[in-house]
């Protein structure tokens, strides 16, 4: 507890004494300052710190070397490698969690919606270890799936199957990218209202026809916009790809956890430091669209 | 045909989610070779040690996490609807950054940036989660409070002659509870699970303690990781039927 309080009373007093925000803060309304301290303090202060040292060599001088390593073996693989992850997974999760989506807005029993929501909640930040074990134990090796489709003569794994491949990630990132897409995708459902239904049957139009006309363009950009956070979801996962992999498919995520965690020479600290920045790089490719997207539709979809 | 469609795929869901977990359950009651079932596996749990410990850790951080969240976001959010409405989309903008960056990313870049009195408490996890929670916490108070008229409704109150301590208890704290239940719910379901910043940033908390045993014993790291899910949905389901039976009265009390 000591040093939450003691933290905010530094911040502050650095502030001030600083002056270099002072006059934005003396024209800001104070009820926002508490917010406006805590984000300068732990995640603007953050980022600015990494991507300072992601340009300098380790005798502290400008250098784009750590950057150019970046566009280099192993570290262009990992972000190859990560990136089509991130791209073929918000596919898997898209594709499921909008048909789950519909067909939960179709049912549309309200403590069905309430029991989807609270439990997308909680699977949505399932990952790790316990995820890793809990699709061992399906589709493991040795799992209840293999076993029973051995049991009637089909090897999965002879035939070239393995949960600890690209494809096995795939499987395992779909079980939290699902939810989440059920979760982001529900307000654009929502919003399709039901007098634009009856009318586009009024004026004779079929369902397909309504769907092509007007279902579509309606959801079109908010499901681009929740694929891109799908995407950004599975391309920065590093609990689940750590569990998951045994060092045999490089990805970005994890060669940041190697670099910083200390298990490399001192001379590529800063290497670290340079993924994480182009990390963000390739993040922000993603999430400008979407909160771009995000907030022109939210909008109308609010009305 | 079309209701048959619907439920297919809500079937077919419900298996792909719920067939991972039994078979992990299943898996975890075995007892050696033979297709035996018994409660070794979640004994050895109790024999390892730091259990108790790293759990303890794990629910302080959480339970810090919320305090900050409720101290810092739940005044905030109820300014802007009350008399801040000029900053809505400031905040809005400033609230979702946290999505842009990856959290492996955040981690790196707080391990540079903060000070040595914080990197020496594990506490420091409760700040950076109240960050990365910010998105959501921030969304779900936004849209709780934008269903009710919270400025017309305290008006009223104040017309009818109640204090401003009177309309703050009874008109703005009940009318807020619910969205602010849903916000803490996102907080708890993030701070009891999260891995990556308490990794990177080098504490020991329950999860990262779940992944250093996990390496010594499949059958007791599957009963563990089960026993953490449902410990952690046991958690957020009461806590989600508390926050919908409050919710409840809110609406019989309008």
């Amino acid at each position: 507890m000591n040093p939450s309080t003691n933290s905010n009373v530094d911040v502050k007093g650095a502030l001030v004494k600083k002056g270099a925000f002072h006059g934005f803060f003396t024209s800001f309304p104070l009820p926002l300052a508490p917010i406006f301290i805590f984000l300068l303090f732990f995640f603007l202060w953050p980022i600015t710190a990494l991507t300072g040292n992601a340009f300098k060599s380790n005798e502290g001088a400008f250098t784009f070397s750590n950057i150019t390593m970046l566009f280099q073996d192993p570290y262009r693989m990992a972000f190859k490698n990560s990136i089509s992850l991130g791209l073929i997974s918000a596919l898997v999760g898209a594709i499921p969690g909008l048909a789950i989506a519909i067909a939960i807005e179709k049912q549309g029993s309200r403590t069905l919606k309430k029991f989807i929501s609270s439990i997308s909640g909680v699977l949505a930040n399932t990952g790790g270890v316990p995820l890793a074990f809990m699709f061992l134990a399906a589709f493991g090796p040795a799992g209840l799936v293999i076993t029973a489709l051995k049991s009637v003569g089909i090897d999965l794994y002879g035939l070239g199957f393995n949960l600890f491949s690209f494809t096995g990630l795939i499987i395992v990132y779909a079980y939290f990218q699902i939810p989440i897409m059920v979760i982001v995708i529900t307000p654009a459902l929502t919003s399709l209202r039901k007098e634009w239904k009856d009318s586009a049957a009024s004026l004779g139009a079929s369902r397909f026809q309504y769907w092509l006309k007007v279902g579509i363009p309606i959801l079109m950009p908010s499901f681009i916009a929740c694929y891109l956070l799908l995407f950004a979801s599975a391309f920065s996962a590093f609990a689940t790809a750590r569990a998951m992999t045994v060092g045999n498919i490089a990805l970005v995520p994890l060669q940041i956890g190697s670099l910083v965690d200390g298990n490399v020479t001192i001379n590529q600290a800063n290497l670290g430091y340079a993924l994480a920045f182009g990390m963000i790089v390739v993040s922000l490719f993603a999430m400008i669209p979407y909160i771009w997207i995000q907030s022109r539709t939210s909008k109308w979809q609010n009305r | 045909m079309k209701n048959l469609g619907s439920k297919l795929t809500l079937v077919i869901a419900g298996v792909f989610i719920f067939f991972p977990i039994y078979a992990a359950t299943e898996f975890s009651f075995r007892t050696g070779a033979t297709h035996s079932h018994g409660f070794a596996a979640y004994r050895w749990i109790f024999e390892q040690s730091g259990f108790l410990e790293n759990l303890g850790i794990t629910l302080r951080i959480t339970a810090l996490a919320v305090i900050l969240n409720l101290a810092i976001m739940v005044p905030t959010v109820t300014w802007l609807h009350l008399s801040g409405q000029r900053y809505k989309r400031l905040i809005e903008i400033l609230t979702i950054l946290p999505l842009i960056i990856p959290v492996v990313a955040l981690a790196t870049g707080a391990q540079l940036s903060m000070p040595g009195f914080m990197q020496n408490s594990v506490y420091e996890l409760s700040f950076m989660y109240v960050v990365v929670a910010m998105p959501y916490t921030y969304r779900a108070l936004d849209i709780g409070l934008s269903g009710h008229p919270l400025s017309t409704l305290t008006n009223a109150a104040r017309n009818l002659g109640a204090s401003w301590l009177k309309a703050l208890t009874s008109v703005v704290i009940p009318t807020i509870r619910p969205s602010v239940l849903a916000a803490l719910f996102l907080m708890i379901a993030l701070s009891l699970g999260e891995f990556t910043l308490a990794q990177l940033l080098h504490w020991t908390t329950f999860p990262v303690w779940v992944t250093n045993v996990s390496q010594q014993n499949v059958m007791g790291a599957t009963a563990l990781g089960m026993g953490s899910l449902f410990f952690a949905w046991i958690l957020l389901f009461a806590f989600s039927f508390i926050g919908g039976r409050n919710s409840s009265t809110v609406q019989e009390e309008e």
